[in-house]
């Protein structure tokens, strides 16, 4: 490895703890959200740095955008009165224990870890890559050879929002409005190239690092800076195209699943002359459900009509 | 006519849930037919794998055709099918339950109504996939869809303190998915294979990361199963759920994780348990039922002592393994299975006809339920049967599990784990029969204007109590699959 590489990576490191301690140990919430959001960013570099560009942008959207933007929105409901003490209060007593119990931990697996041979599957992979539909390999994993775990996770988001939605009505109305005049025009003009990257993402994921989540992910970014900067569900949405759009890339993944039984009776068995379509069809459906589903969460709740003008 | 085939079945049985309950979803409606047809559906094709189990076997299906390590398979194993058996038995007797209890269609009670279906048959899906997995991964992608579920249900009741035993259910329940996650990594990383089978061949148990790996997997699937001294979160979560959601968690999701525990250490990781291995295990199996036996004994409360009853019951699940040997595998894994499936059955009636109790009485105090009279009389037949599964009463399947394990102790000469076990039982007969003494000898005056007791409030558990009873017998039978280790 290059000394220059070497040496940021070294910083990169440094930079990850200093900023999980003050995620921690912030003197107040804000500072430990902002150093939260910071390290998510810096995660996803530390995954470009592993040469996974795939989970560096959901990362990147999730950890730092999304995750942030829904820990800004509840500090903004949070009375904040005495919040800042406490976090101190507590180091000695609490963190310490923590603190030793987590290094001897963390040493312990990094022995462990450093020791592993890590095999893989890689040459499997790319010995059944002919026959897998896509030329990214990062996409014949989730959505042909693993495709039932993809389903799988697919229903467990579209399950936390239904959970989400089981706990009562939206809080939305109650979202802070950042006191930013420029958003709104800046939004406008950013939302187009927000729905062109999420396109250009399903649409590389045949080939290249893209794919539905990280498509999703950034269609969900585009969605929350509308919504933060004023924009609200438009009431013709609301309701059961809202709930088909959220439901629609779980459905579609389960169609598949089943209807490509009428050709060899195997669950998920795509037909090779079919496969590529079909695993776009699952991608782009999923792809924009996951949007909807981010979104979703970033709402809190079923949203019902509420007042304010559309964007 | 021949049955559908396994794999047909397999289909049905994780897909069906799923999709029905995304429908019910995107639909935003609750009709009755279709939630009970698919039920009723479900419960078919579980039974109808049953019987394709005893006559095949064990069958493994690839799915999407690609083979393992590169792809997943489903693996239909005996005591996989006793749990999707009894899964689909108790997920449609809650379906039942749950039309007769959320009655109205507004406020908070026609919120439950409306999300009550989906998010039970998200978790009916997620247990359903999780039981015939065959693969580390996948496994905690339906361990993750089953607690997101459960978590979701154990919220539905809006109460303060439902909603902080949900909280709490959901952060123990994310140790343990990261915990378990962090064992699969290091599985990974040291074999670079996720399938049981691929890694139970490959397996070296003198190797640190693999042991590392075994304990994160055990210590995360131990939080899940809410193995003493882990268990702080369930007795809440269960104790305040509405009692058809405390049915399926106590009966089914809790019993999932410690299937999940048995099939590993009884597949990939048998290698590594030893005298040692055991010995812990099996005693926090032993402090599990103390503990939770003599809680469930102070009690006042109903459904929090059916919850602290729970606690120490998988105690008697943990003593699986330190009895067993090499020998008597079969048996004991066979024992540990029936006992589950007992407690499944038992647990999931006494859940429901302590909620058809508690709506009687108008009050969850045991001293203040309603006595052996009028229709709840029917509810006080589930107790009383459900008792005596769960102390292991001959011919109930309690009995059949015990007898399993009492078998293998007294061959193995095990007279600490024999104590143990006659310990716990006399602790469950105590706290049981304590509950039966005051509610029915000593029984509070009849509410003026006593709620009407439905059928779909009295049925589901007297069922489930009876079955739980009857099904001793054919436990007991020659018939029985004898091989019962997952994937062997």
């Amino acid at each position: 490895m290059h000394p220059v590489e070497m040496l940021f990576d070294a910083l990169l490191l440094l930079s990850m703890v200093v900023l999980a301690w003050q995620g921690v140990h912030a003197r107040n919430l804000f500072r430990a959200v902002v150093s939260f959001m910071m390290f998510g960013l810096l995660t996803a570099v530390a995954w470009v740095r592993l040469e996974a560009p795939d989970i560096a942008l959901a990362e990147a959207a999730l950890g730092a955008g999304l995750t942030g933007a829904l820990l800004l929105a509840t500090l903004g409901r949070l009375d904040q009165g005495g919040r800042a003490t406490r976090l101190r209060t507590t180091f000695m007593r609490f963190s310490l224990p923590w603190m030793a119990l987590g290094l001897a931990g963390t040493t312990l697996l990094l022995a462990v870890t450093l020791a592993l041979p890590a095999p893989g599957l890689d040459e499997a992979v790319l010995r059944a890559m002919p026959a897998a539909g896509v030329d990214s390999p990062v996409t014949a994993v989730l959505l042909n050879f693993r495709a039932w775990d993809t389903l799988l996770e697919i229903a467990v988001m579209l399950l936390a929002v239904v959970a989400l939605w089981s706990l009562g009505q939206d809080v939305l109305a109650s979202t802070p409005r950042l006191p930013a005049p420029a958003l709104p025009a800046l939004v406008r003009l950013l939302f187009p190239l927000f729905l062109l990257s999420t396109f250009y993402l399903l649409w590389r994921g045949g080939h290249g690092p893209g794919g539905a989540f990280p498509a999703g992910a950034l269609l969900a970014a585009g969605l929350v800076l509308a919504l933060l900067a004023g924009a609200r569900v438009p009431e013709r949405m609301t309701g059961a195209p809202l709930r088909c759009a959220l439901a629609a890339g779980l459905l579609a993944f389960l169609m598949v699943a089943v209807g490509v039984m009428a050709d060899r009776g195997v669950f998920f068995a795509y037909p090779p002359q079919h496969a590529p379509i079909l695993i776009a069809m699952v991608e782009i459906a999923a792809g924009l459900s996951i949007g909807v589903m981010l979104t979703a969460l970033f709402l809190g709740g079923e949203p019902t009509d509420v007042e304010g003008g559309p964007s | 006519m021949g049955l559908p085939s396994t794999a047909t079945l397999v289909v049905i049985l994780v897909t069906l849930p799923l999709a029905t309950a995304t429908v019910l979803f995107a639909s935003g409606r609750q009709p009755r037919t279709l939630i009970l047809a698919a039920a009723l559906l479900l419960a078919c094709a579980a039974l109808a794998l049953g019987v394709n189990v005893q006559l095949e076997g064990i069958s493994v299906h690839p799915i999407g055709g690609w083979t393992a390590p590169l792809g997943i398979h489903w693996q239909v194993t005996p005591s996989g099918t006793v749990m999707l058996v009894v899964t689909a038995l108790v997920g449609l007797a809650g379906a039942v339950y749950g039309t007769g209890y959320f009655l109205h269609r507004a406020g908070p009670e026609g919120r439950m109504a409306r999300v009550f279906m989906p998010l039970w048959l998200f978790a009916w899906g997620g247990l359903n996939a999780l039981f015939v997995a065959a693969d580390l991964f996948n496994l905690y992608v339906a361990l993750e869809v089953m607690t997101l579920a459960s978590v979701a249900l154990v919220a539905l009741s809006a109460r303060r303190l439902a909603l902080q035993a949900a909280m709490r259910y959901l952060l123990a329940g994310l140790f343990g998915s990261m915990i378990y996650l962090l064992g699969v990594a290091l599985l990974y990383g040291q074999y670079g294979v996720l399938d049981l089978d691929a890694l139970a061949a490959v397996m070296d148990p003198q190797d640190p990361g693999s042991r590392a790996g075994a304990v994160a997997l055990t210590v995360g699937l131990l939080a899940k199963a809410a193995i003493f001294p882990l268990h702080f979160w369930l007795p809440g979560a269960h104790g305040r759920a509405e009692p058809p959601v405390s049915a399926m968690l106590s009966g089914l999701v809790v019993a999932a994780a410690f299937y999940l525990l048995l099939r590993l250490w009884f597949g990939p990781l048998a290698g590594l348990l030893n005298f040692g291995v055991g010995a812990m295990l099996g005693t926090l199996g032993a402090g599990a039922l103390l503990w939770g036996g003599v809680l469930a004994l102070l009690q006042r409360r109903l459904k929090m002592m059916v919850a602290y009853s729970t606690v120490s019951q998988f105690g008697f699940a943990m003593l699986v393994f330190p009895l067993a040997t090499a020998a008597n595998r079969d048996a004991v894994v066979a024992g540990g299975t029936l006992l589950l499936a007992n407690h499944a059955l038992a647990k999931a009636a006494l859940f429901l006809a302590a909620g058809t109790l508690v709506r009687a009485s108008a009050s969850d105090r045991i001293g203040n339920l309603v006595g052996f009279s009028g229709r709840a009389r029917w509810a006080w037949l589930a107790v009383i049967l459900a008792s005596a599964a769960l102390i292991g009463v001959p011919p109930t399947l309690g009995f059949s599990a015990k007898w399993l394990l009492l078998q293998a102790a007294i061959a193995e000469g095990a007279w600490v784990w024999l104590g143990v076990m006659l310990g716990g039982t006399l602790l469950t007969f105590a706290y049981l029969g304590r509950l039966l003494e005051r509610a029915l000898l000593d029984p509070a005056p009849e509410p003026t204007r006593p709620p009407l007791l439905t059928l779909a409030l009295l049925l589901p558990a007297l069922l489930l109590a009876l079955l739980a009873c009857v099904l001793g017998l054919w436990a007991l039978d020659d018939d029985m699959p004898t091989q019962w280790i997952p994937g062997s």
